[in-house]
């Protein structure tokens, strides 16, 4: 059987130490010669080894999709599975994968059977397509559909002060429909209205840490529905311990910080919850059912039965989770992983706002794990004052930004707006050193200056 | 990817189809594998773990409309009209949960839908409170010509509609009352079990006549149809899978949506960022309609099944072509029914051939239910005899096919391919001998062979 001649790093030896973090860790990844990756937070990296393993499971599934699917597949999707609610602290039959968090998300929200007077809150920060998706529930052209409403967020934010913002807008919501009752609590009958809440356990842009499990509680206790959309987590962020926290639904990405093959997430839903996501998206076989058995004689919860096989995917990525944690346990497992990244990101973020000449955005460090956002050198929106940053100038700058960093510098981080002000999202990773963070400061500031030249309203701002 | 089988030489003419053809495939089994279309798409793999910003922010894109543009020139669709979705089943997903399902609706599937399909109409009219479709099927038991098939379409409708006489179904394809009830049929293009062909494009002239909605499950299609030209067609939505027989990795399928039903697609599942953009523009830069820009991007995925397209009609160009590899399929399987049917000493379902594309059905050498007589077949037995059929042609014979109960009957169901010659039906055959002896033992020791 052929398999893709990958290079070295494709496999390890786990009875020799892995080689120290930084650079010398870059073997095991695919990347490039002299690309610079500052960006895992957008779409992950598998490691060389669990590509090749990954490899071998497709060709096998390809095969032999009969004996694969029979006699294999099960078994390491359950080990998978295992795997992945122990790092979660979570029952195993209380996780299930999906093919990405705005799936997840969706398949979540789209089997709440909405009534009208419902509420769904989400933040001005949440993702983009995650928004649209509380935004097209209220589309629906006719009733019954929910009411979406965003809470505004503007960063930095101390803890204390995002919990309030939220608690300021629960409060308005609730002022705005003084008939509805929102009786329709988590745990409760069923009868009534619905207050759904979507948090961010770790923002994408800018890539900033919430309180959530503080939130989660605050909505336990309002009897709000807790959606979180935690698609940064898994990888980054350690001891997740879902039991513990409790929240309603709560979804990942693992091929975003936990190394596996692209694209593979986490949907946990606790064993209260599952009633309420009917059926998988798309809907599978096993609907229906009250108790599906899929392995032989013994009984498997609806919810975990109809996400074996909800219609024909590659199901590597799932399986690619296996290898990947083997693979981080070497590296010294997630804390040791997690302690490099997260010390890497407040110092790189640090040396990325001396070479540009601006700051950090998180500057008391408590949102920060392993991304870290600085302002960029351009002008800044002043509240009162009209705005360079028209919808032409900012397709412009950020269309710049990507060519100039991508073919001119070989470097990737990502570029956002936020409060007036242009920043970028650098992630730390253990192929990364601060020499990398150093790199991109000297190609955000040469780029920069290249686009106020380009675009004359921004020299006339002042900075 | 290294490898004899891992390449082909695009100049020199390819080897006659049948066995000569195997070595393009690696299967231990007799099973659809296609490795230069799978190296093709790893390839496409590494790129993007080689460099995943430029290629998820730049390469992706033009490569995946590529993609939709060759699929769409196949299917006789506008590029605009065709999106790609990672299989069938979510493609009909997408499109009877975007419908806003009215108290009053119709919702009609048939006996032989698939059952994921099945399962999400029965999804549909399961939500516990208002608002929800009804739903309901429409039995066919084969072998029926094409005109039984189209006269009990009708006959169904036509008993609903009566049924429901009360409900006005004014939200008919083309019209503009969009707020009154809705009649939505699912139509099998080319049903799974058995794996016959339907009178499509007739039943979809029937719906235009009653005010039907058509959502063609057409997951069998592309690659083993020829000549499905949707434009003139003109089904209102049309799913079809590209890794069963156009040799796309799995998984990928096309999801048309002609323009005029376009506004009814308001999200992709799960929506995108691009969804309630005012002027969607692809990130290739063109101003392309909300439903292609949606669908470009619902999420972070493994995007080489949508690239490895192209790897696979050029594969399918330069073995022949369409019209070549239908033409010797087809023949195979007709040929291969009948051979097949004569080791077992049964008989073909589709006596005519207007049924028979690609896949062949026939009877298996076991008892057959009949009306009148005490069954034969129970909900006890039926799955146990499943299991064995299942078990025994994998383990003890090497090969495989599909194989279903059906009008009391047990069938099997053989599909031919470009590397299958009368020789492999006769295997099967001769498998199914063995294993249905095999089965009449244990289960019906005491029944006479029917």
């Amino acid at each position: 059987m052929a398999t893709l001649t990958l290079s070295e790093g494709s496999t390890y030896d786990p009875s020799v130490p892995p080689p120290a973090f930084g650079h010398a860790l870059k073997k095991y990844w695919a990347f490039d010669e002299g690309y610079v990756n500052l960006n895992n937070g957008a779409y992950g990296s598998q490691p060389l080894p669990v590509f090749a393993e990954s490899q071998k499971i497709q060709l096998l599934s390809e095969q032999a999709p009969d004996e694969f699917h029979r006699r294999l597949y099960l078994p390491l999707l359950d080990e998978a599975r295992a795997n992945v609610a122990k790092l979660l602290g979570a029952k195993v039959d209380e996780v299930v994968f999906v093919t990405n968090t705005s799936h997840g998300v969706g398949t979540v929200l789209r089997n709440i059977e909405w009534r009208e007077g419902d509420v769904i809150l989400g933040a001005s920060i949440t993702y983009q397509a995650v928004a649209n998706g509380i935004r097209y529930l209220g589309d629906r052209s006719e009733q019954p559909r929910p009411q979406p409403y965003f809470v505004e967020l503007r960063l930095p934010m101390t803890h204390q002060e995002l919990i309030d913002a939220f608690r300021a807008k629960i409060r308005e919501i609730k002022q705005l429909h003084p008939e509805t009752e929102f009786t329709y609590t988590p745990g409760s009958e069923g009868q009534g209205n619905r207050f759904v809440v979507v948090i961010d356990a770790i923002v994408s842009l800018p890539g900033v840490a919430l309180p959530w499990k503080r939130l989660v509680k605050m909505c336990a206790e309002d009897g709000l529905w807790s959606v979180i959309d935690a698609a940064h987590s898994i990888g980054q962020e350690v001891n997740i311990n879902l039991s513990e926290a409790r929240p309603d639904f709560w979804i990942s990405n693992c091929h975003k910080w936990l190394y596996t093959k692209r694209s593979c997430a986490v949907l946990y839903v606790p064993e209260r919850n599952q009633h309420i996501i009917k059926s998988s998206i798309p809907t599978a076989h096993a609907y229906g059912s009250a108790t599906a058995t899929s392995r032989e004689g013994k009984p498997v919860p609806s919810f975990v039965a109809q996400h074996e096989w909800s219609a024909t995917v590659d199901f590597s990525p799932f399986l690619s989770t296996t290898h990947a944690l083997k693979f981080r346990e070497w590296l010294g497992g997630e804390a040791k992983i997690n302690s490099y990244c997260h010390d890497l990101a407040v110092r790189g973020g640090t040396r990325l706002a001396d070479i540009l000449g601006t700051k950090v955005l998180d500057e008391s460090g408590e949102l920060t794990l392993n991304m870290t956002n600085v302002m960029l050198p351009l002008p800044v929106d002043v509240t009162g004052k009209p705005s360079v940053y028209n919808a032409q100038n900012m397709a412009t700058i950020q269309a710049t930004v990507q060519q100039k960093q991508l073919f001119e510098w070989n470097v990737a981080a990502s570029l956002l707006f936020h409060a007036g002000a242009w920043w970028v999202r650098a992630s730390a990773q253990v192929w990364t050193e601060i020499s990398d963070f150093e790199y991109l400061g000297k190609a955000l500031a040469q780029i920069c200056e290249e686009i106020i030249e380009d675009i004359p309203e921004l020299k006339k701002v002042d900075a | 990817m290294t490898g004899e089988r891992f390449s082909y030489d695009s100049e020199s003419a390819p080897p006659a189809f049948g066995h000569p053809l195997k070595k393009y495939w690696a299967f231990d089994k007799d099973y659809i594998n296609l490795n230069h279309v799978f190296a093709a798409a790893a390839e496409i793999l590494l790129r993007a773990e080689q460099h995943p910003d430029r290629f998820h922010r730049v390469t992706y894109m033009p490569l995946l409309e590529e993609s939709r543009e060759l699929v769409a020139e196949l299917i006789g669709a506008k590029l605009n009209e065709v999106v790609l979705v990672p299989n069938a089943t979510h493609g009909l997903n997408t499109v009877l949960r975007s419908i806003e399902w009215r108290e009053g609706d119709i919702l009609l599937g048939t006996s032989t839908t698939y059952g994921a399909i099945t399962k999400t109409l029965k999804f549909l009219g399961d939500r516990s409170e208002a608002p929800r479709p009804v739903v309901y099927s429409v039995t066919y038991t084969f072998p029926l010509t094409h005109q039984e098939i189209v006269d009990t379409f009708r006959t169904r409708v036509r008993e609903l509609k009566f049924q429901h006489a009360k409900t006005r179904f004014t939200n008919v394809p083309g019209g503009s009352d969009d707020k009154g009830n809705r009649f939505v049929a699912v139509i099998d293009s080319i049903a799974s079990n058995p794996g016959v062909l339907l009178p499509w494009k007739e039943l979809i002239k029937v719906c235009e006549e009653e005010g039907i909605w058509t959502v063609l499950d057409a997951a069998h299609s592309v690659g083993q149809e020829p000549n499905i030209n949707l434009s003139e067609a003109k089904p209102d939505f049309w799913i079809s899978n590209c890794h069963k027989w156009l040799y796309a990795k799995r998984s990928c399928a096309i999801l048309y949506v002609p323009e005029r039903n376009q506004h009814i697609i308001k999200s992709s599942m799960p929506t995108s960022h691009m969804y309630g953009e005012s002027t969607p523009r692809s990130r290739t830069g063109e101003q392309v309609p909300t439903f292609v820009a949606q669908h470009e991007w619902t999420g972070t995925q493994d995007f080489s099944p949508y690239l490895s397209v192209k790897a696979a009609l050029r594969f399918r160009q330069w073995l022949g072509g369409e019209d070549k590899i239908h033409e010797y399929c087809h023949g195979l399987a007709m040929k291969g029914g009948v051979r097949l049917a004569e080791v077992m000493n049964t008989k073909v379902m589709d006596e005519t051939g207007v049924l028979t594309l690609h896949m062949t059905n026939v009877l298996m050498p076991l008892p057959v239910d009949r009306a009148g007589q005490p069954p034969v077949y129970t909900s006890e037995n039926l799955p146990h005899i499943n299991v064995m059929l299942r078990e025994k042609l994998f383990d003890d014979w090497n090969v495989y096919a599909a194989h279903y109960y059906h009008a009391g009957g047990w069938w099997v169901r053989a599909s031919a391919q470009v590397w299958n010659e009368v020789s492999d039906f006769e295997y099967l055959g001769m498998a199914l001998v063995a294993i249905c002896k095999e089965i009449r033992t244990k289960f019906f020791p005491d029944v006479s062979d029917a």
